[in-house]
């Protein structure tokens, strides 16, 4: 397997509208992939498209050299997926949703050990809806990791997260990253996307204006911020 | 099957949290039956008749759980799972439609369960209510019922846009079935038109059945009432887990 996510000429319209236009991806496996654009630019509808909870107009996807739609049970035993809007059964508590999440899959990781990783292994006991946005967050994160996962997906991955708990965020990815896992991640913190990934694509209304490496981005627009490199290549850049 | 009954029993708690289905289908069958059973207490069911007016309606009492379980339970859990976009989550894991549909209706069936063992320990305890038919046949005709009727719940549940949706739809079928079938007014007492066009109704062969085995009444035709039920059944579970709507 070369390619972990390979997505060809991958488009989508709403109501005519098109979202997606002949988008091309591919991701190493043990890498870190950040897909990263304005809000509205396209990141969800991708991810959607890839996972196939949402059905493109066109194009081919392969996820760890298989068709999603045909193989779906047996893709999504290596797959984790941490959605942009968090969902849970209402009275559902902390450790309910870890475990019936743990017991879908056959090689689950220790849960609890993630809860504590990631700083609410005091909160076990507590309903999901009693947790603040960022122990959620956190929470969304350890069950997209319970998989055990060869591959996961983390649609913005650190959005109310404090910067101390960032920092604990993405050392666990790296670590996870060094065991082979392969991440794809949208964000919208350019810190973030320069200190962990390793290729990016930038989107820009639904087509792709840049793919490469943070350097090559900086270097692309002579820029010696990634961020000013960002802004500029996803035309963004404010007047000052 | 490990995995079936960690999820069947996080289900169960996070239902039984909620309490709706607890009043509905455990407490208003036992205080329907309660009721019956100070009104009529051990009188017969009709003079001369050889069993009393409970045991006739201890059927009838079962079938208020199975309705308020399939028609109203099942397809809004389902139905609510979808909107909170739950079901979303399950489809990027290794779950099928058969699986989520099968949790809750084994988790019906649970509700289904206690209400008759209550219902029968209630009955048995105060009213000295018998079994007069083969405890088999009556079980059987309680479980085909049961099935039946939660098949009718998943395939609403399964392919409802919405809880909205589900909720009209689960109305329209609930309210009617639990008044006309003959949980709460008898069959017989209806005209003759009407009680064609409710015989149409999977529980109202249900009802029918659980009351002629309880009784041990030897019924005519006892293969029309099996055939619509497991028709039903077949049919409704088909289309919920073929028409599936994940979101």
């Amino acid at each position: 397997m070369t390619e972990a996510v390979s997505v060809q000429n991958l488009c989508k319209s709403y109501h005519g509208k098109q979202v997606l236009n002949d988008l091309n991806l591919s991701v190493k496996p043990g890498t870190v992939f950040g897909l990263l654009g304005a809000n509205g630019a396209g990141k969800s509808t991708t991810i959607e498209c890839i996972l196939g909870t949402k059905k493109p107009d066109c194009g081919t996807i392969t996820l760890l050299g298989q068709n999603p739609e045909r193989n779906r049970r047996e893709l999504f035993q290596k797959i984790g997926v941490q959605f942009q809007e968090g969902d849970y059964q209402q009275e559902i508590k902390v450790w309910e949703l870890c475990e019936e999440t743990a017991c879908l899959y056959q090689n689950p990781a220790d849960w609890q050990k993630l809860c504590v990783q990631f700083g609410i292994g005091d909160k076990l006991k507590q309903p999901v809806k009693s947790l603040s946005g960022g122990e959620r967050q956190r929470l969304f994160i350890v069950l997209a990791l319970i998989p055990n996962p060869e591959l996961v997906f983390l649609d913005e991955l650190t959005t109310g997260l404090d910067a101390k708990a960032r920092r604990g965020v993405w050392k666990t990815l790296e670590q996870l990253k060094t065991q082979g896992l392969t991440i794809f991640l949208t964000s919208h913190f350019m810190d973030e996307v320069e200190a962990l990934c390793d290729e990016i694509c930038i989107l820009k209304k639904g087509s792709p204006v840049f793919f490469g490496t943070v350097e090559q981005a900086k270097q692309q627009c002579g820029c010696q911020r990634f961020e000013d490199a960002y802004l500029m290549l996803s035309d963004e850049e404010v007047e000052a | 099957m490990k995995r079936f009954f960690i999820f069947l029993k996080t289900e169960l708690k996070l239902s039984i949290r909620d309490m709706n289905m607890v009043i509905f289908a455990v407490l208003m069958p036992l205080a329907i039956f309660i009721i019956l059973g100070i009104i009529y207490g051990t009188q017969p069911a009709f003079e001369g008749a050889s069993y009393t007016f409970l045991e006739q309606s201890f059927g009838a009492a079962c079938a208020v759980s199975i309705c308020a379980s399939g028609l109203m339970g099942l397809p809004l859990a389902v139905s609510d799972c979808r909107e909170r976009k739950v079901l979303k989550r399950f489809r990027v894991t290794p779950v099928s439609p058969a699986f989520i549909l099968g949790v809750e209706l084994a988790m019906y069936m649970v509700y289904c369960t206690v209400s008759l063992v209550s219902l029968a320990a209630v009955a048995a305890l105060f009213w000295h209510v018998r079994l007069q038919g083969s405890l088999l046949a009556f079980l059987g005709s309680w479980l085909l019922t049961m099935v039946s009727t939660l098949s009718i719940g998943m395939m609403v549940g399964g392919i409802a846009k919405n809880s909205k949706q589900a909720g009209v739809i689960a109305s329209v079928l609930y309210f009617p079935m639990l008044i006309f079938s003959g949980t709460t007014l008898p069959v017989e007492v209806m005209p003759q038109a009407m009680q064609k066009l409710v015989s149409l109704f999977p529980l109202t062969q249900g009802i029918t059945l659980m009351k002629n085995t309880f009784l041990g009444i030897a019924q005519g035709n006892i293969l029309l009432p099996v055939c619509v039920m497991l028709a039903v059944t077949a049919v409704c579970t088909a289309i919920a887990i073929h028409f599936f709507r994940w979101e």
